[in-house]
């Protein structure tokens, strides 16, 4: 037994230094985010300064991702994790930040930026929560990357943590922070004119995702294939949103597209609406490959089935 | 600094919603200035969380006397019995920047266990890790685990007849090292006081283990895990534990669908006695869950027969079909029907249709 044991652990450190090779070559920062979206920012702010690894892909719901042990391995050298917050990621993260032995990455880290404390949020519950309501998040909803004003301040605030943990770049993160924004700005101008003529028109979703989206451009909700947060659509709810689709004039049930589809096809075929997939966050498909990118094909999917 | 805020609120600025805010619903509280966290964090008060199992069992044959086990059965063969497994109380918070503690208190018709109670470093140097308290000895993939993280209803024999009736623990302490390598790699070494038997003594027990993850491609990931076992049994009497594990866990990243695959085998042999033969057990399982609300599983396991019961000596196989129905997140039902095969021909068949239901805060869900 004992020699078993004397062995596997000679193994393990024999093989420590060819690992340790490729870490030691490269300076920048090593950033790691839960969601492609955030490392998209990150890579907009951080250029070559950073390293950016996200934890989950965007083709994946980040409600449930596996908290798989490889994922620690990415934490366990970061110089910063930039979460969303809101117990978005509560089902896998922690027991991964635990596992890291990463001490200034937990919660209220010097390390950890959590993205949700940089936006003003929509939708937190008011009264007593519990889960009748479903998978609510009880902090408000944190899908706010699909609003580009809240993500330039995400943007903003990861900009100012780089600068803190790397000063000699602060420079460079300013500059290219304002360079973004000022392509936001621009893709929003272009944006906000191509949907004005659809201000008020309403669409349904599967998952409370758009809140913020809508915000920003002035359409607007007539409700979720979900009852409730989290909770799949049965027929009799289906058949209530045929009605309500019908009554305010619904044209598009937008789906992400890590969702069946099947119970949008359901509604929009009893009422004459089409179904519109999107990606569910940068990398969510081949043409979302950064920030922008991704949330001009929600803009172009969702415009082009109201028109 | 002063620069980034005034951007971010020019920012802000710039992006002031088009609508008038008609397409909010009305009831909605004004937006929070910050991502606030929920009231509990606000007060301090840790996570709480209860998960409660019961059971439906039914046997064609006589379990307690042939085949005791601390899994449910029903104790009157081709009875229905309704069971109350266990409440557990999870209690889980921070404790200062340099810990964290977990505890979990199990309520079961005997009485109230403490489960586990310990606490985890978070930020000690060179990749190292200490859990002290109450701990389910790191050894194999299943001991560690609780009943609410079993994709089966009940555990596989080989761990209540050769480590200990419900599961290896004891109090002390393990430290775990995160090799740093660019794949998964930790060795765990744990010494603790445990018991082996129901109201045993404790004993010196010491555990190692080595678990490692690799990435095979992007869906696949293959997790290894080598564990050993040493126990003091005192008059010069040692019990030694070898355990080998491997689990294979598909999941393509687009959906919410996988396949997990699990391979244990559990060895023990005493020292110091007349007979040095080693026993052994195992189990292969594998569980599809195949939509979010629907699993399917498989498994197959082997154990010697316990001395306790009737059966003659010799191996024990059991083998199991279990259906999962998951209304949501915090809900399970699931119909487990097993046939078991023992020595001189006995067999039988079992069924056991759990449920289970958990409260409070959301826990993780294992890999």
């Amino acid at each position: 037994m004992r020699s078993t044991l004397a062995a596997a652990v000679l193994a393990a450190f024999a093989l420590v230094p060819t690992a340790l090779a490729p870490t030691a070559a490269s300076a920048a920062v090593n950033v790691v985010t839960t969601t492609e979206g955030l490392a998209s920012l990150v890579r907009e702010v951080g250029g070559d300064r950073v390293k950016v690894q996200p934890l989950a892909r965007g083709v994946a719901d980040p409600h449930f991702v596996d908290a798989n042990p490889m994922l620690a391995v990415k934490l366990r050298s970061a110089d910063l994790l930039v979460d969303v917050g809101l117990d978005l990621e509560v089902g896998w993260l922690p027991p991964l930040v635990t596992q890291s032995r990463n001490a200034e990455i937990q919660p209220g880290g010097r390390r950890r930026l959590t993205a949700a404390g940089a936006v003003a949020l929509l939708d937190a519950p008011t009264g007593p929560v519990d889960r009748s309501r479903g998978d609510v998040h009880p902090g408000g909803n944190p899908h706010f990357l699909t609003d580009p004003g809240r993500a330039v301040q995400v943007a903003a605030a990861i900009a100012e943590r780089l600068a803190a943990l790397d000063p000699a770049g602060k420079a460079t993160y300013e500059a290219r922070l304002a360079d973004f924004r000022s392509r936001a700005l621009a893709a929003v101008a272009g944006w906000r004119a191509r949907l004005a003529p659809l201000k008020g028109r309403k669409i349904l979703t599967h998952h409370r995702t758009l809140s913020y989206f809508l915000e920003w451009t002035g359409l607007a909700s007539a409700g979720e294939l979900e009852p409730k947060p989290g909770i799949p659509p049965p027929p009799a709810h289906l058949a209530e949103l045929v009605e309500v689709a019908r009554r305010e004039g619904v044209k598009a049930i937008v789906v992400e597209n890590y969702y069946d589809r099947r119970s949008a096809t359901a509604v929009a075929q009893g009422a004459g609406a089409t179904v519109v997939q999107i990606p569910g966050d940068v990398g969510g498909e081949a043409g979302a490959k950064d920030y922008l990118a991704y949330l001009g094909l929600v803009v172009d999917r969702i415009e082009g089935a109201l028109r | 600094m002063r620069r980034f805020a005034a951007a971010a609120t020019a920012a802000a600025l710039c992006f002031l919603p088009a609508g008038s805010g008609a397409q909010q619903d009305p009831s909605a509280p004004p937006a929070a200035p910050t991502g606030a966290s929920p009231t509990a964090r606000l007060l301090l008060l840790p996570d709480l969380a209860a998960v409660g199992s019961f059971a439906l069992a039914w046997n064609d044959w006589d379990v307690e006397a042939l085949s005791p086990r601390a899994g449910p059965y029903a104790p009157t063969p081709e009875e229905p019995a309704f069971l109350f497994e266990e409440v557990e109380l999870a209690i889980q918070a921070v404790v200062d920047p340099y810990a964290r503690a977990d505890v979990f208190v199990a309520l079961t018709p005997e009485g109230a266990e403490v489960e586990e109670a310990f606490l985890t470093t978070l930020g000690l140097p060179a990749g190292l890790q200490v859990k002290a308290g109450k701990i389910r000895s790191p050894f194999g993939r299943q001991n560690p685990l609780h009943p609410h993280s079993w994709d089966f209803v009940d555990a596989p024999l080989a761990v209540g007849r050769l480590l200990a009736p419900d599961a290896l623990s004891g109090t002390g302490l393990s430290v775990g090292w995160l090799a740093p390598l660019p794949w998964y790699a930790e060795v765990v070494v744990a010494g603790q006081s445990a018991a082996v038997e129901e109201d045993g003594e404790d004993a010196l027990l010491g555990v190692a283990r080595l678990v490692q993850y690799f990435s095979l491609g992007d869906a696949t990931t293959l997790g290894v895990g080598f564990s050993g076992g040493l126990r003091d049994e005192g008059t010069g009497l040692h019990r030694d534990l070898f355990g080998a594990d491997v689990y294979l866990r598909i999941r393509p990243p687009a959906g919410r669908a996988y396949l997990a695959l699990t391979g244990e085998a559990i060895g023990r042999r005493f020292r110091g006695t007349g007979s040095g033969d080693a026993e052994w057990g195992g189990y292969a399982q594998a569980f599809w869950r195949a939509r979010p609300r629907w699993g399917l599983g498989a498994r197959w396991d082997t154990a010697p027969t316990s001395d306790e019961g009737s059966a003659q000596p010799g191996r024990e196989n059991r083998w199991a079909a279990l259906a999962g129905w998951f209304p949501s997140e915090y809900q399970r039902l699931r119909l487990q029907i097993s046939y078991d095969r023992l020595p001189g021909g006995e067999e039988g068949v079992s069924a056991l249709l759990g449920l289970e239901f958990s409260i409070g805060a959301h826990g993780a869900h294992p890999f």
